[in-house]
């Protein structure tokens, strides 16, 4: 049923996703897209330095983020995956929809991510993709 | 009443004057840095410690020079009660947790404990001297030395982490569509924009102070509450928003590095450079009251951190927003 799976991934809770995406495929075939979007958007008034250090840093971690998701879907035990990792920047909710379109995804899969007090003072990204994926989404919890 | 109006607004402009400009000064000074072939770590290190406490620093001297001693003490102090009691409480209440390695809390932690406590030990001779400024501006340098060091030793981790990764991940690349910053070069533009920043830092704390100076008048409060107040919290606002925006990524070290690297900066530097030139003096209830308060939310957010596992939670942080308003309310309305 499904072929083509994005994962979206921040770097928490990568054990969670890991385990639903592989029982989404039941041993069938498919490509698995892991997505990790450098988030650049800073406040008025940040210093220009302070802007870049952030996005370097975030952009290291997503590196190893992604390495270790291909270590993950592509053990001996997953020979049915086909693994493709890609490191994004901006407003993690717009790219991770325009990915899902751009590579034709069956299904989105990602964390409920924060708690309900979080998701009052802050916003959610998965509330976001929810409304715009072209998709369907599994939506593990995470919180 | 237009008066007045005039003077709100001089400030807001002043003080985004302030920031925008420490922020071209700081950045075109380290693109220099760079094109002289000073080490990336010793520019990186350097310009996150001074980037977001310039303002702090440019109003404090400038009030200093202009005769506003107790406006530049005020701002120093007030600033550093703001930054963890303020900033880092809200920044807890509303990101939800600031985490940190206890290796980087014993090291800055302890640092801006004791700066204060240094502080407190010059108030207690009067007059803030030039043998204090001397001994405040060369522990920065050792603070800086020993911070640079640290950084070495994290880039070399990283480096080796970074090789076993490549073994891994020997012939691929992740596709990305990251951009890539640009080599620097040296040019007469980042030259003249050094000079465009730092004349921008001076004529924005000029009109700062002198706005500060003048609301305190017309307002009829001491020119020390309105340094505490108004300026210290005005020229926190960069710490504000990369405290805030680096723990809403998760970029924790970041976040608490920068309020603690502000406040031993705000102290050693924003009060030793200033007394170089000339004496400080100490008003009575900065010695009694503000300052000891300084050291009380130091400990409090340290004992925070450590309660909490290395983290300071919602609770902490509201905690801390908490001991803010007490101590708005105790200095401007029981002590005032």
């Amino acid at each position: 049923m499904y072929e083509k799976i994005l994962v979206a991934t921040m770097g928490e809770y990568m054990d969670d996703l890991i385990e639903h995406t592989v029982d989404l495929l039941h041993g069938r075939d498919a490509e698995v897209i892991c997505v990790y979007v450098v988030e650049t958007s800073v406040p008025f008034l940040t210093p220009k330095k302070v802007k870049e250090m952030m996005a370097e840093e975030l952009t290291e971690r997503g590196k190893e983020i992604l390495v270790d998701m291909e270590k993950a879907f592509t053990g001996p035990d997953y020979s049915n995956i086909k693994f493709k990792g890609l490191m994004l920047e901006g407003s993690p909710a717009d790219e991770i929809v325009k990915t899902a379109e751009k590579e034709n995804v069956d299904v989105i899969v990602m964390g409920t991510g924060k708690s309900i007090v979080d998701k009052h003072l802050l916003g959610s990204v998965s509330e976001k993709i929810v409304h715009h994926a072209p998709c369907t989404i599994h939506l593990v919890r995470t919180a | 009443m237009i008066e007045l109006i005039l003077l709100i607004g001089a400030l807001i402009v002043s003080l985004i004057i302030v920031i925008k400009s420490a922020d071209v000064f700081v950045d075109n000074l380290v693109e220099i840095g760079a094109a002289l072939g000073i080490s990336q770590i010793i520019l990186g290190v350097t310009a996150s410690a001074i980037g977001t406490s310039l303002p702090e620093f440019g109003s404090a001297m400038i009030a200093s020079l202009s005769g506003s001693t107790d406006i530049g003490v005020g701002v120093v102090i007030g600033s550093n009660i703001w930054n963890i009691a303020g900033i880092l409480g809200i920044t807890a209440t509303f990101a939800g947790v600031i985490k940190t390695e206890s290796r980087d809390l014993k090291r800055d932690g302890l640092v801006t404990l004791g700066t204060g406590l240094i502080l407190i030990f010059f108030m207690f001779f009067g007059d803030i001297g030039r043998i204090a400024s001397v001994f405040m501006i060369l522990l920065y340098l050792v603070y800086l030395w020993r911070l640079i060091k640290d950084q070495k030793k994290f880039d070399a981790e990283e480096k080796v982490k970074k090789e076993k990764l490549v073994e891994f991940d020997s012939e691929k690349e992740f596709e990305s569509e990251t951009k890539t910053s640009r080599m620097a070069s040296i040019d007469k533009k980042k030259l003249a924009l050094v000079c465009v920043g730092l004349g921008g830092l001076i004529v924005g704390c000029r009109i700062l102070v002198y706005s500060g100076v003048e609301l305190a008048r017309i307002a009829g409060i001491p020119e020390m509450i309105m340094g505490l107040f108004t300026l210290a919290i005005g020229t926190s606002i960069p710490e504000l928003v990369v405290t805030f925006s680096s723990a809403m990524k998760g970029l924790h070290e970041l976040s608490l590095g920068t309020v603690l690297g502000s406040n031993t900066f705000n102290i050693l530097i924003g009060i030793g450079i200033p007394a170089l030139f000339m004496s400080i003096p100490v008003e009575p209830l900065s010695m009694s009251f503000d300052a000891p308060f300084m050291i009380f939310v130091t400990v409090l957010l340290i004992v925070l951190i450590k309660t909490g596992g290395n983290k300071l939670n919602r609770t902490g942080g509201l905690i801390l927003m908490a001991t803010y308003i007490t101590y708005a309310v105790l200095r401007l309305y029981v002590l005032a």
